[in-house]
């Protein structure tokens, strides 16, 4: 047994890694000092710290040195051969993540109802069933402060009591798995790594407002989602955590999965109720809330998955621990799915609050490429960019909202200057248009008439003028649209010519794109200078816009170009240009 | 499953905390079984029978790192509980002679790493 582990780590971005060399100097000098018997050196993947230069981690104390010059390689390897802290050199790290939502995915089998209960799971619904009244159910989500991660931050407790005061024979409680966005994946892991942690969420949502039936509306994207869901609500009728009186007690409640035919707007609830209705999944006005007339017109509680996940852990560990992460008015953590060119893409959870600096490098590890960040974007197409100048603000709903985004259902889109923001926006307002129901008319035509103004921009076709109809149109948006779909639709637009006004201007007066990324604003060239006459790019070119031969040499005929980029690709000799 | 009763679910919850065990566990959530997942789980459990190494090899969800995917967490008596990342087949192997058998963690692979 080795008495201490280092690991060993070149973090730079330089594309030269140290780690390798490095690594060979501290074998030898273990091997000189004869501690090969009591030292190990490793090199990690991953060291939990990035662009902090060469970081050692000497375990088991878990001190952490960074930006190490060589010469401090042996100090460090000395020092804990002889159980020290090189004091000054050290760093104290606070971990980053909590976890709370993932607390037990990738940690426990998903699909074993036993090992989620020796995890705690399942107590607090006991604890719910057999000594909380319904009412006391719904205070201790009000201290805890809980609100809903689907996306629009609305108070949980509210929402169960305005049910539960309702009088009917009836009452259900959904699970809103319809999880759209593009590039978030948060709840999908939820339910495939900790299926029972929603399950339970859903039935003290149920036991709270009075319901017997709910349903977990999943995408039928989500294949593996939905085998472990089924598996696990079979577990639970089986082990009488579902069905007749539960635990014992005298409440019961039936579950049923709802498939999702992929519609975004199926995600909104009141299109979500008429899908599970049978019904073509289409908006409703609101009020009436569903909380008062939803599913067959009784009162019902859709709450998102993350939101439900929440509530197993609440229960479980009291509000008052849940209480004491996050900020004033929005507690406890999000999960965010952080895609983009972001070094380590993944799923975080992180206490609200924290900054999304923080989030992008420290945890995300900065750009893959080295390249400056440029923007940030969260909410999904319901949700803007937010530019690199504002990466200190804290989190949470009310401050993303100022910033023109919203805090969303959890996807993060990290962005460098390859991104172009007009691009940005076409591609969301064309998700928006491709998903609107229309059935009304500000987000059926709005929408569509926002997205051809957003090509004439792209190709160099728009003027100036045109910024202001994209804000007038997008006010008429907000303003009328029946749902949140229409009512959002124009934030990435906004946002990015709040933030990135001279881009657009670029675009339309001096018809470039400075990203590089609009091609009809882009040419390819070939620079006779360079060129060797390979013929390369003319046999890779798929339209055949390159004529010539290999004594009178190539031009590229623009009318004919694709702007595929082929050519700039396949060329040894760095002869064609990009402009 | 037998019916659970209150009681039944705090003894679960009691009894199986004190539990230490030799496993191994890969990730098998929508983004492991895309980067590959499967077959790191099947090549374990057939090299560890090959091997008779009294070690369990569980199926378990997303972590979050899915950058490095497939990861497989090691948990054996002596070592720190490690998770390796981008697993393959030879990878997995490696693990077992070298983690498992030798005590000793692979280079390049950590992603991380908790002393017990
Ligand atoms: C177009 C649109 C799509 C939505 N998609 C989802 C979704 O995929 N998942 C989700 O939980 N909520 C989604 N919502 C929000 C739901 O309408 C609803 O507010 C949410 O499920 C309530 O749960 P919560 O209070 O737990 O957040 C969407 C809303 C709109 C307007
Ligand atoms: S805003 Fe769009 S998606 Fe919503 S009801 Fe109107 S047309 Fe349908």
């Amino acid at each position: 047994m080795f008495k201490k582990t280092i690991l060993l780590k070149d973090t730079s971005f330089s594309p030269e890694d140290k780690t390798r060399d490095v690594f060979t100097r501290c074998l030898d000098y273990l091997r000189e000092k004869q501690l090969e018997q009591d030292i190990q050196v490793v090199r990690v993947a991953d060291s939990g710290v990035y662009g902090q230069g060469l970081v050692m981690k000497v375990l088991p104390d878990a001190t952490l040195y960074v930006n190490l010059k060589d010469e401090d390689v042996t100090r460090v390897i000395d020092a804990a051969a002889q159980n020290k802290t090189i004091e000054g050199l050290a760093l104290k790290k606070a971990p980053k993540q909590i976890r709370i939502v993932l607390r037990n995915c990738g940690k426990i089998d998903p699909e074993s109802l036993e090992e989620y209960i020796a995890t705690g799971g399942y107590v607090g619904l006991k604890k719910a069933l057999l000594e909380l009244t319904p009412d006391k159910v719904i205070e201790e989500m009000k201290k805890a402060g809980l609100r809903g991660r689907g996306g629009a931050g609305y108070p949980t407790w509210m929402k169960w009591k305005f049910a539960r005061q309702v009088v009917a024979d009836q009452k259900f409680v959904i699970c809103n798995a319809d999880e759209g966005d593009p590039g978030a994946y948060m709840d999908r892991s939820v339910l495939e790594g900790d299926p029972h942690s929603v399950i339970e969420g859903l039935i003290i949502a149920a036991y709270a407002v009075g319901a017997s039936k709910g349903y977990f509306y999943i995408r039928a994207e989500y294949p593996l989602a939905v085998e472990r869901i089924q598996k696990a609500i079979d577990q639970a009728n089986a082990a009488g955590l579902l069905g007749k009186n539960i635990l014992g007690s005298a409440f019961s409640l039936d579950l049923e999965i709802r498939l999702g035919a992929g519609a975004f707007v199926c995600g909104e609830e009141t299109a979500l109720i008429a899908s599970i209705e049978g019904r073509r999944g289409t908006p409703r006005p609101r009020p009436p809330y569903p909380s008062v007339k939803g599913l067959w017109d009784k009162p019902t509680v859709i709450n998102n998955v993350e939101t439900l996940s929440n509530v197993s852990f609440i229960l479980l560990k009291g509000s008052e621990q849940f209480a004491s992460i996050g900020t004033e008015k929005s507690k406890g953590t999000k999960v965010f799915a952080v895609t983009g060119k972001v070094k380590n893409s993944g799923l975080v959870e992180v206490p609200m609050g924290i900054t999304l600096r923080e989030i992008v490098y420290d945890i995300g590890g900065g750009t893959i490429s080295g390249k400056a960040v440029k923007a940030v974007q969260t909410g999904g197409p319901s949700g803007g960019v937010i530019p690199v100048d504002a990466l200190d603000t804290q989190v949470d709903y009310e401050n993303l909202q100022k910033l023109g985004s919203i805090m969303g259902s959890g996807g993060m889109i990290v962005m460098d200057e390859e991104d172009c923001m007009v691009d940005i926006a076409k591609f969301y307002l064309g998700f928006c248009v491709d998903e609107s129901c229309g059935k009304c008319a500000p987000c059926r035509i709005g929408g569509y008439q926002m997205l051809e103004v957003l090509k004439r921009v792209a190709n160099g076709q728009a003027k100036l003028e045109d910024m202001t109809v994209l804000r007038r149109i997008s006010q008429a948006m907000q303003k009328a649209s029946l749902c949140g779909l229409g009512q959002t639709a124009a934030n990435p637009v906004l946002s990015t010519m709040k933030y990135f006004e001279s881009e657009y201007k670029q675009h339309i007066e001096n018809k470039k794109c400075p990203a590089g990324k609009c091609s009809a604003l882009s040419n390819y060239a070939i620079i006779q200078e360079k060129c060797k006459r390979c013929s390369l790019c003319q046999k890779n070119c798929p339209v055949e816009a390159i004529p010539g031969s290999r004594e009178d040499g190539f031009t590229i005929v623009q009318e004919k170009c694709i702007k595929c980029g082929r050519c700039l690709e396949v060329c040894k000799f760095k002869a064609v240009s990009k402009t | 499953m037998d019916k659970l009763t209150p009681e039944a679910i705090d003894r679960i919850f009691k009894q199986n905390r004190q539990q230490s065990a030799n496993w191994i566990k890969v990730g098998m959530s929508t983004c492991g079984i895309a980067a590959g997942a499967d077959e790191v789980y099947a090549t374990l459990v057939e090299e560890i029978k090959k091997r008779n190494i009294q070690v369990t090899v569980k199926k378990c969800g997303c972590l979050g790192m899915c950058h490095a995917e497939p990861l497989v967490e090691v948990c054996v008596d002596g070592m720190p509980t490690v998770i390796y990342g981008r697993v393959n087949k030879e990878i997995a192997v490696k693990i077992l002679d070298k983690h498992v058998n030798s005590k000793a963690l692979l280079n390049d692979y950590i992603f991380d790493l908790e002393t017990k």
